[in-house]
Parts: C-alpha cells; sequence; structure tokens
C-alpha cells in the first residue's frame, strides 16, 4: 500500500483522532522508568565467558619456542656461538658497579610495575 | 523514558567501542542499565502485560546485542537498534507459540482472535467497571503480531515511521498500513471509550 493511500483511508477516518489520544495517552502513563532490580546483574551472568586461553597453551608456546631456539643454535651453529660469547662479555664478564646494579633494578622494578598497571587499567 | 536514568556521561558509542575492542564487560553493563527500562517497557507492551516474559524476553535482547555489537554500523540510535533485537526477539517467541497452538486450537481460541468476539467481551468489561487501560491492554491483545508491534513502536516508542521501519524490518508504507489498520481495530473493540460513547 502507498503512502498516499494512507493518507487517503486517515482522511476518510475522521474519529480517528481519539485513539491517537489514547494510545498517546497510555504511552505516557506508561513512561515511568522501570527500576533496574538486579536485571542487568542477571543479564551479565548470561553473557558468554570471556576469551580465556585454555590452560595448556602457555606451556606449549614455551615448548614451541624452545623448540625453534634449539633449531636455530643447530642450523647457525657459528652465530649461536657468537650470541652466546657476546651475551657472556657483555654480562657475566664484565664488572658491574654497586650503582650500576642497584639502577637496573630499580629501572626493572618501575617496568614491571608500570606494565602491571597499563594492563590492569581497565579493571 | 529513560530520563531517570544516569547522565550520561560517556556516549553510548565510546562504550560500545570499549565492548568491541577490549571485551569491555563494565562499559556493557553500563550500556544494559541505560537502556533496560526502555527495552522491557517495550517489551510489556509488545508482550500485552506480561511482565515475566517481557523481562526474559528482555535479557534475551541485550544478550544478544551483546554477541552482535560487532554489527551495529551506528546507521541508527543504539536504543532503535534494541528495540529490533527485542522485537525480533518477541516475535520468535510468538511464532513459536502460534506453532504450538495450531495442534490444539479449539474453537473457543478462534472467536477470541475475531474481531466481534472481543467487542462484545469489552461491553461487559465496561460494563463491570474495568478500568480504560486494562481495556486497552486487551484490545492491543486482538491485534496481529505486525499491528500491534507497528503501534508500540510509532506510538509507545514515540519512533517516526522510519525508524518503526527499520526497527520492523519492513518498508515505511507497510508500517503505515499496520499502524491504521491496528487503530481501526482498536476503535471497534473500544467503541465503548469514543468521545460520542462516553458524553
Amino acid at each position: 500500500m502507498t503512502t498516499s493511500t494512507n493518507i487517503d483511508m486517515q482522511a476518510r477516518d475522521p474519529s480517528a483522532d481519539w485513539i491517537d489520544d489514547l494510545l498517546l495517552r497510555d504511552a505516557h502513563d506508561h513512561a515511568d522508568y522501570i527500576s533496574d532490580g538486579g536485571f542487568t546483574a542477571r543479564v551479565i551472568e548470561q553473557l558468554p565467558p570471556a576469551g580465556v586461553l585454555p590452560a595448556w597453551r602457555r606451556p606449549f608456546v614455551m615448548l614451541l619456542w624452545a623448540v625453534a631456539g634449539v633449531l636455530l643454535a643447530v642450523s647457525l651453529p657459528g652465530l649461536a656461538y657468537d650470541v652466546a660469547r657476546t651475551a657472556y662479555t657483555l654480562l657475566a664478564a664484565r664488572p658491574f658497579s654497586l650503582s650500576t646494579l642497584g639502577f637496573m633494578v630499580v629501572a626493572i622494578g618501575v617496568a614491571t610495575w608500570t606494565a602491571a598497571a597499563v594492563a590492569l587499567r581497565r579493571d | 523514558m529513560a530520563a531517570k536514568a544516569a547522565a550520561p556521561d560517556v556516549p553510548d558509542a565510546q562504550l560500545i567501542a570499549r565492548c568491541i575492542v577490549g571485551d569491555d564487560r563494565h562499559a556493557f553493563t553500563e550500556l544494559v542499565k541505560r537502556h533496560q527500562s526502555a527495552v522491557r517497557a517495550c517489551l510489556r507492551k509488545l508482550t500485552a502485560g506480561n511482565h515475566a516474559l517481557a523481562d526474559d524476553l528482555a535479557q534475551d535482547t541485550f544478550v544478544l546485542a551483546w554477541r552482535n555489537l560487532k554489527s551495529f554500523r551506528q546507521e541508527a540510535r543504539f536504543s532503535t537498534w534494541l528495540y529490533r533485537i527485542a522485537t525480533n526477539c518477541w516475535l520468535a517467541h510468538a511464532r513459536k507459540r502460534h506453532e504450538e497452538l495450531l495442534g490444539d486450537r479449539d474453537d473457543s481460541v478462534a472467536e477470541d482472535d475475531g474481531d466481534g468476539g472481543g467487542e462484545s467481551s469489552f461491553g461487559g468489561d465496561h460494563a463491570a467497571g474495568t478500568t480504560m487501560k486494562i481495556d486497552l491492554e486487551r484490545a492491543m491483545a486482538l491485534l496481529s503480531d505486525a499491528e500491534r508491534a507497528a503501534i508500540v513502536q510509532c506510538y509507545h516508542n514515540d519512533l517516526s515511521h522510519e525508524e518503526a521501519a527499520y526497527v520492523l524490518g519492513c518498508p515505511v508504507g507497510t508500517v503505515k498500513t499496520h499502524v491504521l489498520r491496528g487503530k481501526q481495530k482498536l476503535k471497534r473493540a473500544l467503541a465503548a471509550w469514543a468521545p460520542s460513547a462516553s458524553t
């Protein structure tokens, strides 16, 4: 049915006004705010659980990284040796002063707490 | 209707984005709190005053909204989108109920669905002192699902014909037709409340 037809039918219906008034008055009467009364909590309970990682995923990923590291070391023995030697030179063979060690501990602590704060910010 | 709800400091769009991007349930809780009254009121009207059923359908509405938030394209207000889901939930429930009734539908049920049967019962209720609101609620129950939905969206939810068409998923002309036919049926059912009859 076209819009013009509807208008024509309404034009032929002079007593439609009181029904309009009745419906509008009823809508107004029912416009009161419905108190929550635990409704929201029930809805949130019904939501599907958040996407949590399965328990086996973390050790599995660590294992994969370990395998990848071993494979890399086996396939590129020279590179692995160089990396290990450089790391030893930088970390173990180099004498650190007490203040440097303290600074590193503080820096690592700040970085850890900042990361934790950013991660927990949503909660 | 939601005027008494907490003032929205954060716009709906921002809360929706937080839900989609960060799976943020606190943001969705805020959205439910904001819109629960309007959605429940709409469904109470659609279910002809069945508050328990309306609340069940309202819960389904919000759970479906959560699952489909990513498909909300902001082409309508969030409340209008919720009305659309709520109406679809109610229509699906009504369809299921109609199918269940088809098997054991007897003559008395058929009479109740007809206009004439409704009209005669209203006269008796009126004489017994039944209020106009109850009469209107019962008259609304006589309408077809489409007619009732169109009238609820246009009058109770105060939507334009275009918005109602979006909610009901049909052309604007069809909405106008449903509204007109629904009002004509209501007029017949509530003839006792017409100005000429009451004065």
